[in-house]
């Protein structure tokens, strides 16, 4: 059979860097096709040469089998080439219906309603009615909570009748029920013959939700073939590289001064407690007011009741391109900006330059941090690295506490490894550190203790409790 | 004189209110705050200015108080941009047209019992010795009043704040991210609001100039919107102190240029040399010079969270 979509030898730079570097891409019908790489690998560019964002520098783009020019999203939406993007792309002043006719151009405005009865039509007209469930079409996209908001994105990129989507980490956003969900309306609409290429870091989904699965790593091909050949282990070789996988087996445990109880808490207040030595997971549904306890401990967040917190805290927020890092400074102005007091370089209000990038040149192979250089821009690094500068600049600071959100967001493999054994290693040292993550599975196998966030209030696990008790505390189960 | 000399001296002559108000401009937007009250800044600068020299005596006790009316305008535009959080394009412009009718008023009221209205004695060129006695450019440069020196000063200090000093890095940090500037402590809107009141007085001292270094008097709407190509010459300045100080240098040559060539007898309508200045503004805006990165968050309103 024809493949849907055939990509052959694409290549692609940005100025110096390789992007792609002849990368062959094949996507059959009724498929769901698992993209895999680390980040910087050239999933995302390789998405954005199919939808037209960008032109390959080589190689071919066939659609059912005949050779195209995407040159814009317009283009690859005529092709019947929908795109979910890593990023909400919903205009939130819009309602759903508005964001939708938008979507669908002149493609025609019978998009912005739920179809009334029962559709038998194609993949792409099948899916369309089971993502409308609990929306609404006169509702304003900004006050849609985050998984009606995804739906809001696949309804978006199927607007112009798309039997190809593209998903660019679609579940990076979602908590494990919406994931599945999803997960299970795709292969609905690739039962009645549609196609998706599926990004994702997350092996498990892989290895679940997809038929076939290529992995980039920087820029070429290292593995692609049907999913039942594969195993999570492969895939990671795929991914980092053969020499790599030693690094990724289980680290030895390091011997952790846990709770002395005569040893003061370094947090204590709003129902948490947190002693140096050891990581105190939360785990909860997203808005359940964790994100505001986080910023309360972590001081830059009102309050609300007494708190005791030992200073310095420090704090890695989960955002790094808004929150942690300012992209247009270089790395060296971003650790002074999060350390303007520290006397190696602050002489007064006068800033010693020259300390912060000697400093910041220090830190950059400490970290294992790929930059240009201490005067580069953040927004030059790679997602991973933006990371690594956040954490570097955190333990500058030799907090008590140190509090991470959601630190290992939108990470590989490796670098979710590297975030890991950095908490580790600073409880190791005598921090306390809290941390939150979307992610159930990393907190439970990441923190010494635990405890669920639901409507605002902090509620500790009883110990021996397995993962489906976390489950039904976090979605707010009566004791 | 040689027309030469003249022309360039006629440059910084003109160049030099606009580079006062487009260094204070530089300190606004580089917090984040594109502040269009520059122009009423400057109008109550001049007034201020006229007003303290006729009623002191000292015409630099004038620059004082034209200072202290341009922070005065810059404190009204903050606290309706900032700490009301209304969309700064739409409150400068309103503190811009309220500037316009006050200092109106207070003007009638001043000269209705005044026979000379508001003449003010002048700050003369002051030669610096040796320096001036340069062929060409030290008659041009080096024969100036003190305030065309205080500018040239005032430039590598402001680049030194903002990039040698701890308070510079949050102010621009301030400018560049609010979520980041408040993660990393910053008071966002206290540190724009200081910002923008910096940006005030040296608008102020922009307008005084105007009246005591220039003119010698004060009139209604005299700034005829020199506030406007400040904010033009600090896009033209790629946001850098010491590249305003350039680009205000290109508009008073523009300026100049109308009495050059009226003066070569060329036959130009003198209206086309008026417009030139203006059509640079507008060159510069739309980027033509080579688009350079603003600071991310310019214009930005701040959520309530980003108070601090």
């Amino acid at each position: 059979m024809t493949p849907l979509l055939e990509l052959v030898g694409i290549a692609k730079r940005f100025g110096s860097v390789v992007a792609l570097d002849g990368a062959d891409f094949v996507l059959g019908p009724g498929e769901i096709h698992g993209l895999l790489g680390e980040n910087g690998a050239g999933k995302s560019t390789l998405m954005h040469l199919v939808f037209g964002l960008h032109l390959p520098d080589a190689g071919q783009i066939r659609v059912r089998g005949e050779r195209r020019s995407i040159r814009s999203p317009r283009d690859a939406k005529a092709l019947g080439i929908g795109m979910v993007h890593q990023h909400f792309t919903s205009v939130p002043a819009l309602t759903v219906r508005e964001n939708l006719w938008l979507a669908a151009g002149r493609h025609g405005a019978a998009v912005g309603d739920p179809p009334e009865a029962q559709v038998a039509g194609t993949a792409a007209e099948r899916l369309r009615a089971r993502l409308w469930a609990g929306l609404d079409p006169g509702a304003p996209a900004d006050g849609l909570p985050v998984g009606a908001k995804q739906r809001l994105e696949i309804l978006q990129a199927l607007a112009t009748g798309a039997d190809i989507l593209l998903l660019d980490e679609p579940t990076a956003v979602l908590a494990p029920p919406e994931v599945r969900e999803l997960l299970a309306l795709l292969r609905e609409f690739a039962d009645s013959g549609g196609s998706a290429v599926l990004i994702t870091h997350k092996l498990d989904e892989v290895m679940s939700a997809v038929d076939r699965v290529t992995v980039l790593r920087r820029g070429r091909v290292t593995l692609s073939g049907p999913i039942s050949a594969e195993s999570p282990a492969s895939l990671a070789a795929a991914m980092v590289g053969a020499a790599a996988v030693g690094e990724l087996a289980p680290p030895e445990r390091p011997a952790v001064a846990t709770t002395s109880n005569d040893d003061a808490p370094v947090v204590s207040g709003g129902g948490l407690e947190v002693r140096r030595g050891e990581i105190v997971g939360i785990v909860a549904v997203e808005g359940n007011g964790q994100r505001e306890l986080l910023r309360a401990v972590a001081g830059v967040g009102p309050r609300s009741g007494p708190m005791r917190v030992v200073e310095p805290v420090a704090f890695i927020p989960e955002d790094r391109t808004t929150e942690g890092l300012i992209p247009n400074f270089s790395l060296a102005e971003n650790l002074v900006l999060g350390l303007p007091n520290d006397d190696r370089w602050s002489r007064g209000p006068w800033l010693d330059w020259s300390a912060a990038t000697i400093r910041m040149t220090a830190l950059l192979p400490e970290f294992g941090i790929r930059a240009a250089g201490a005067e580069a821009p953040a927004r030059s690094l790679s997602g991973g690295n933006q990371q690594k500068v956040v954490f570097a600049r955190a333990l500058e600071a030799r907090p008590a506490v140190l509090v991470a959100e959601n630190p290992t967001r939108g990470l590989d493999v490796h670098a979710t490894r590297f975030v890991h054994d950095r908490l580790r290693a600073a409880a190791a040292s005598g921090v306390g550190v809290l941390l939150y993550s979307a992610d159930l599975d990393e907190v439970l196998s990441v923190a010494d203790r635990v405890v669920v966030m639901a409507r605002g209030s902090v509620i500790p696990v009883p110990s021996g409790a397995d993962r489906e008790r976390v489950g039904a505390l976090m979605l707010g189960a009566a004791e | 004189m040689d027309p030469i000399v003249g022309f360039l001296a006629a440059a910084i002559r003109i160049g030099t209110p606009l580079a006062w108000a487009a260094l204070g401009e530089v300190v606004a937007e580089r917090a984040g705050v594109i502040n269009l009250s520059v122009e009423g800044a400057m109008l109550a600068g001049a007034l201020g200015g006229a007003l303290g020299a006729v009623a002191t005596g000292d015409p630099w006790l004038g620059v004082v108080i034209g200072a202290l009316a341009g922070a005065a305008i810059s404190a009204a535009f903050a606290l309706v941009a900032i700490w009301g959080r209304t969309d700064q394009i739409i409150a400068g412009t309103a503190v811009t047209l309220a500037s316009v009718g006050l200092t109106g008023l207070i003007y009638r009221q001043a000269a209705a019992g005044s026979t000379t209205g508001l003449d003010v004695q002048t700050l003369e060129p002051v030669a610096i010795p040796g320096l001036s006695a340069i062929p060409v450019v030290g008659p041009a440069l080096f024969d100036q009043p003190v305030l065309t020196y205080l500018v040239m000063a005032a430039a590598p200090l402001v680049w030194w704040l903002l990039f040698r000093t701890t308070w510079g890095l949050r102010l621009r940090a301030g400018g560049e991210s609010a979520e980041a500037a408040r993660a990393a402590g910053v008071d966002v809107r206290l540190t724009q609001t200081v910002a923008v009141v910096i940006g005030g007085v040296l608008a102020g001292v922009a307008g005084a100039t105007l009246v005591l270094a220039q003119v010698g008097s004060f009139a209604e709407r005299m700034t005829a919107g020199r506030g406007f190509i400040a904010i033009a010459i600090v896009v033209l300045g790629r946001w850098h102190p010491l590249g305003v100080m350039v680009a205000a240098g290109a508009f008073g040559a523009a300026t100049a240029l109308q009495f050059a060539f009226q003066a070569l007898g060329l036959e130009v309508p003198y209206q086309f040399f008026l417009m030139l200045p203006y059509l640079l503004a507008l060159v510069a805006l739309t980027g033509v010079v080579g688009r350079v990165r603003a600071p991310a968050g310019l214009g930005r309103r701040l959520e309530p969270a980003d108070g601090g």
